[in-house]
């Protein structure tokens, strides 16, 4: 049947109109049947199948809906002419007057279109039984214009926001030449779409991304706050310690101008005063416990790449906190609130802190405490700087006892912030309550540039050391999986550590493998070989049965050649 | 192929290989060698395999000093046993 080639899908009207003259020979008996069956469905479909006709002229979009279109057509062609026209003839005429229709081009063909169709209008118009065609012919001229109307809207949108993009003053002159043109029915809704083209450039943009427009007024008001903490505090701690000031100016000088990572050894002692002075100011009469005094400055230290970390996905905590902030207005009031806040996370970072210090005897620690140092001092003396509403009092007092303590804490928080980037987050977050309080008073916006180039530097030695760890613990977990049995987080460390042993050894077998086999490059059978002698493959167990054992199906079919149909193998042997 | 169209079915795979870090940590290691297609697969598998006997080990050392929890010194133990084994 017609309708069955129809029915496939083709690229135009014109194609499948070819297929069906060329494939169907014409059976008039048959397709008199056929349209009495479909007697009952054209009534329903004619105006839709016009319509639709009409306007697959100028959009050439969908096709099923064409080619039912076609087929209707067809039938009540037939059902309306019985034996003068046949939809063969008439789908003749349709290929020789139509015109090609192209997507690019809808306006051309929209004009040509109409002659022919009312060729076919008037044809039908003669049938007897086409009383009912008469209206969706009337209607389809009508939609042919909004449908070219459309199209010239489409384009008239893109020029029209080229224009606001550009200047102001296209704007009057853009919208006068477009709403003379349509003078029918569309021209006020025109002028009105216009109008609203103008705006919706703009809001797109934000609708998309909400969040993002949201987030940088968070980011920034944290930001600030401990840019002027610190600030306060630098300034309190250079007026108090007598000894250290000498040395507490140098570096800070050093720190703000030179933000390299060199400039560490001279920053060694001073930056731990700077580094206690922020935390103790709001953790003071809280229990001194190791993880706040570490969490305190390590927080503040990942303030400025907090902007960063928020991009990377932990908005959502943020949020919460920064609701949390409004709630803490005064310093003793804001500890108790911070208090449950950092209750929870402190916890975690206890446990970073653990993992950290086991670790860090690993070399990559050193190399992240001395950027971290780095980092810290940089951030530390500018939030110093910027604050200034906070009592001097307070400070005061906790900067004696926490001395002693944050030389202590330091090195573990110089190793706990790069390696965990969850720790890293939470204790952003811890800091940010503390800061938040000050800053909610006053903050200006200015800190944040000065402060965007020391972020841009601190990002690499970090990220270096973050995949490789995530990598491994990724590892981790699954020992904690096939254990069954509750772990210690030192366990945990300890099986990386393992791990870390496990890939170089691993690695240096592939090595002499390949290079016994005179390649460069490792192959499949390299690592059967490792496997065989490991002991994880023998002769009872060979490696497809390990392959199918442990590897989900998408890998097992990468690994193991299988054949398919066609007679070809996959993978390729 | 009809890999593809299988693969296609379900894009969620289920404990995936990182791939993208086996691939780095042997490309730092060994600069100087390639991996080939698929064996960075095979690598997951020994890890697994080997993270799978170190994990049995551990058990039974913990189970062994009759504790309920899995503790450092206990993988410590494992883990010199199982390197020892895995010396390939």
């Amino acid at each position: 049947m017609a309708d069955s080639d129809i029915s496939d899908n083709e690229p135009t009207t014109r194609t499948l109109l070819r297929r069906v003259l060329d494939t169907e020979a014409p059976r008039t008996p048959r397709r008199r049947q056929s349209t009495r069956a479909g007697v009952q469905r054209t009534p329903l479909g004619t105006p839709f199948s016009m319509r639709l006709r009409s306007q697959t002229k100028t959009t050439a979009g969908r096709q099923p809906h064409r080619a039912r279109s076609i087929g209707r057509l067809a039938h009540t062609q037939t059902r309306g002419q019985l034996k003068e026209q046949t939809p063969r003839t008439l789908l003749e005429n349709i290929l020789l007057t139509a015109p090609e229709s192209s997507m690019v081009m809808p306006e051309s063909v929209v004009k040509p279109v109409p002659a022919p169709q009312g060729v076919q209008f008037s044809r039908r118009e003669s049938s007897p039984g086409s009383l009912e065609l008469q209206l969706p012919e009337l209607n389809a001229p009508a939609t042919l214009a909004p449908g070219r109307l459309t199209s010239g809207r489409r384009k008239k949108r893109l020029r029209l926001s080229e224009f606001q993009q550009g200047m102001d003053q296209g704007l009057p002159l853009s919208q006068g030449p477009v709403t003379e043109p349509p003078g029918n029915t569309g021209a006020s809704s025109l002028s009105s779409s216009l109008n609203l083209t103008f705006a919706t450039p703009l809001l797109p943009q934000s609708v998309q991304r909400p969040g993002l427009a949201r987030r940088p007024l968070t980011r920034r008001a944290v930001d600030v706050g401990i840019f002027l903490q610190d600030l306060q505090d630098t300034s309190v701690a250079t007026a108090l310690p007598g000894d250290r000031t000498p040395v507490a100016t140098l570096p800070t000088d050093t720190v703000l101008e030179d933000t390299q990572p060199f400039s560490q050894p001279l920053i060694g002692c001073s930056p731990s005063v700077h580094h206690s002075i922020p935390s103790p100011s709001l953790s003071a009469e809280r229990t001194v416990s190791r993880r706040t005094w570490s969490s305190g400055p390590g927080l503040q230290n990942n303030s400025p790449r907090k902007p960063a970390q928020l991009l990377a996905g932990k908005a959502e905590e943020v949020d919460a906190l920064a609701m949390g902030f409004p709630n803490t207005s005064s310093s003793t009031s804001g500890e108790d609130g911070l208090e449950p806040l950092l209750g929870g996370v402190g916890e975690e970072v206890e446990e970073r802190m653990e993992e950290s210090m086991s670790l860090s005897e690993v070399k990559e620690a050193a190399g992240a405490q001395a950027s971290a140092r780095a980092e810290e001092p940089e951030a530390h003396t500018e939030v110093a700087e910027a604050e200034g509403s906070w009592g001097a009092t307070e400070e005061k007092e906790p900067e004696g006892s926490s001395g002693d303590k944050d030389t202590e804490a330091r090195p573990e928080l110089a190793s706990s912030t790069p390696e965990f980037p969850q720790a890293r987050q939470l204790e952003f977050l811890e800091p940010a309550p503390p800061t938040s309080t000050a800053v909610l008073s006053s903050e200006p916006l200015e800190p944040l540039s000065a402060r965007l180039p020391t972020r841009v530097q601190t990002a690499g030695p970090r990220l270096r050391q973050d995949p490789y760890k995530m990598g491994l613990s990724h590892y981790a977990k699954l020992f904690s999986f096939y254990a069954k049995m509750p772990m210690e987080k030192k366990a945990l460390e300890m099986v990386e550590k393992c791990l870390d042993k496990y890939f170089q050894r691993l690695c240096d077998d592939l090595d002499v493998f390949a290079a016994h086999a005179g390649r460069k490059t490792v192959r499949l059978e390299d690592l059967e070989l490792l496997m065989r002698r490991q002991g994880l493959v023998t002769d009872r167990v060979s490696l497809h049965v390990l392959v199918e054992q442990h590897l989900p199906l998408e890998y097992r079919q990468l690994l193991i050649p299988c054949a398919f149909s066609g007679n070809t193998v996959f993978p390729a042997q | 192929m009809a890999v593809a169209a299988t693969i296609s079915q379900r894009k969620r795979i289920k404990r995936k290989a990182p791939r993208g870090f086996l691939k780095r940590v042997f490309k730092r290691q060994k600069p100087h060698l390639r991996l080939e297609a698929s064996c960075d697969l095979l690598v997951h598998l020994n890890c697994l395999l080997f993270i799978r006997r170190l994990a049995e080990e551990a058990r039974t050392d913990a189970c062994k000093n009759k504790c309920g929890v899995i503790k450092d010194q206990h993988v410590l133990a494992a883990a010199k046993v199982m390197l020892k084994k895995s010396r390939g």
